[in-house]
């Protein structure tokens, strides 16, 4: 993990696929293509994916309740114990050099006969002022991460998904109070979750709201709505959905749609052959942590009958 | 400080691979008393030290900790400017100071921890190559991670920082804060999000940051690429 043992990363050979990120459906990928006997190496800017921020998950079959963290250990144990190699880097490029593929980072070289792209996605900002200024100074995307700041404090959650309500839940348990500000009517919830977020008093959900800037001096102090109110908390915590992160993949030629996520059929193929994606980045339109590793198992399994096409001869 | 038996089968796990000889040298608060005997008189000090005797215990012999008082070395405390207790400092052969953390290794802080010490004896930098080629772009540095022991990204930025200590000639120092245990420096700073990375008591960057970010920082333009 984290590339400890350099000496098992060979840069001179080509791999047989080399999976492109962190997340549960990268090291999903990784571990069906590994025991379909291909020489894997997994390269991820972050081990964990979005899914390490999540306090709470109950809904991966099998496994009745753990957090983000504790399900991705598993994964990570399960990766190390195929002693599949993982860098912690970001490709930048890629070049398709006919019956192979080179991927460029700022620090290495790769070569593989095919990639699979599980990029993942990154949380959405806001874009209103004051919220670049104050982050990591009371603006946070990331309740697990920063939450015990917050001790005996005053924050809000600005969004209305299940992923909002999850992390109103996990600050509640050391917070004073918990605001929830949503532009909608009613949050959208799992209804297990909402029924949760209704029965917590230190949770109150604002709705029809949106935040228009958020001030203070050294730290946060308040948030402004766009009907005028300036309304004092100590944190906000920005859970606004995400964007998939696909900007290699078009640079490389890759078919996105108008929501930026990478084309795939249902054999995780991209337009380009070799090339395949899932998760997150991809265009699933319901994206959870299983749904996604199905993709990566499928990627996994059309890179294998890819690369044995490949390697026939006639 | 927990030490619950899945991270200790790690550390034995990883430690075990060690084939090189390494040492750090770690500051606590010690006292000698009259009838000869050691004393530790910071409260965690005690607990730190046994989670660092569990590398030690586990790496062959491979790892040395040089456990220095800053009541009985007080010249090795001035000369590493220890401000507190307990610190580990990774200090090369020139006496240059690489890593220091004021942070215990434990959780998912084990892994960039046995990275280090595993470049620090000598095993392959995976970023070593594009360091050296823009360290003439670097000026000296200091970059500042400041960490939680539950945060789940922080190991990442924690690994990267270090290997780029390790890889740069002594140009760059990284220093790992855990701020729940030092919240006077996480105070200073205004975080109050993790990983929160300072370069140079300058540049801030928050949260989950790539390598290219941090070495795009330290350079202040675009990385020359060593291939």
């Amino acid at each position: 993990m984290f590339n400890i043992d350099m000496e098992s990363i060979d840069l001179e050979k080509t791999y047989d696929l080399i999976v492109l990120g962190g997340g549960p459906t990268a090291i999903g990928c990784a571990i069906y293509a590994t025991r379909f006997a291909l020489d894997v190496l997994v390269v991820g800017k972050i081990f964990g994916g979005l899914i390490a921020t999540t306090h709470l998950v109950e809904n991966y079959p099998g496994i009745t309740s753990t957090s983000g963290q504790g399900l991705m250990d598993m994964f990570k144990d399960h990766m190390n114990s195929l002693s599949i190699p993982y860098i912690t880097d970001e490709i930048r490029s890629i070049e398709n050099a006919d019956d192979h593929f080179i991927l460029h980072s700022f620090f290495q070289k790769f070569k593989a006969k095919s990639v699979v792209l599980a990029t993942g996605s990154e949380r959405k900002k806001l874009g209103i002022p004051g919220e670049e200024e104050f982050a990591g100074r009371g603006v946070s995307y990331c309740a697990t991460c920063d939450g015990p700041f917050y001790k005996d404090k005053t924050v809000c959650v600005i969004g209305g998904s299940d992923s909002a309500a999850k992390e109103a839940l996990f600050l509640s348990q050391n917070v004073k109070k918990v605001y929830i500000i949503y532009r909608g009517e009613e949050i959208r919830a799992e209804p297990i979750n909402k029924k949760r977020v209704e029965e917590n008093h230190k949770i109150e959900i604002i709705y029809k709201t949106n935040i228009v800037e958020i001030k203070g001096d050294n730290t946060v102090k308040s948030v402004i709505f766009d009907n005028g109110t300036e309304f004092e908390v100590d944190g906000v915590f920005i859970e606004v959905g995400a964007i998939p992160n696909s900007d290699l993949a078009k640079r490389i030629g890759v078919k996105t749609n108008e929501k930026n996520e990478i084309i795939i059929n249902r054999k995780s193929e991209t337009n380009i052959p070799g090339i395949f994606a899932a998760g997150d980045v991809a265009d699933a339109p319901f994206k959870q942590a299983i749904t996604g590793v199905a993709e990566g198992v499928v990627a996994a399994y059309s890179a294998f009958d890819y690369i044995k096409e490949m390697n026939i001869e006639y | 400080m927990a030490q619950n038996d899945k991270y200790k089968e790690i550390i034995k796990r990883e430690m075990a691979k060690l084939t090189k000889p390494v040492k750090i040298k770690v500051f606590t608060s010690q006292r000698t008393e009259v009838d000869g005997s050691k004393i530790r008189a910071c409260m965690d000090c005690g607990q730190f030290m046994g989670l660092l005797r569990i590398y030690e215990d586990n790496s062959n012999g491979m790892l040395t900790i040089e456990e220095l008082s800053i009541d009985n070395n007080p010249e090795f405390a001035k000369r590493y400017d220890i401000q507190r207790v307990p610190t580990i400092l990774f200090v090369d052969d020139n006496g240059r100071e690489l890593i220091r953390y004021l942070a215990a290794p434990q959780g998912g802080e084990i892994q960039p921890f046995i990275q280090s010490l595993f470049t620090f004896a000598g095993a392959p930098n995976y970023y070593e190559a594009t360091i050296k080629q823009n360290l003439d772009r670097i000026q000296p540095s200091i970059i500042k991670v400041m960490i939680t022991e539950t945060c789940p990204y922080c190991p990442s930025v924690v690994a990267t920082a270090s290997q780029f200590a390790l890889a740069s000639e002594g140009k760059i120092r990284t220093v790992i804060v855990d701020i729940m245990a030092n919240p006077d420096i996480g105070q200073y700073y205004d975080a109050s999000g993790v990983p929160y990375t300072i370069i140079n008591d300058s540049k801030t960057l928050v949260g989950m940051v790539g390598a290219n970010e941090i070495l795009r920082a330290l350079i202040g333009g675009n990385i020359k690429v060593q291939y």
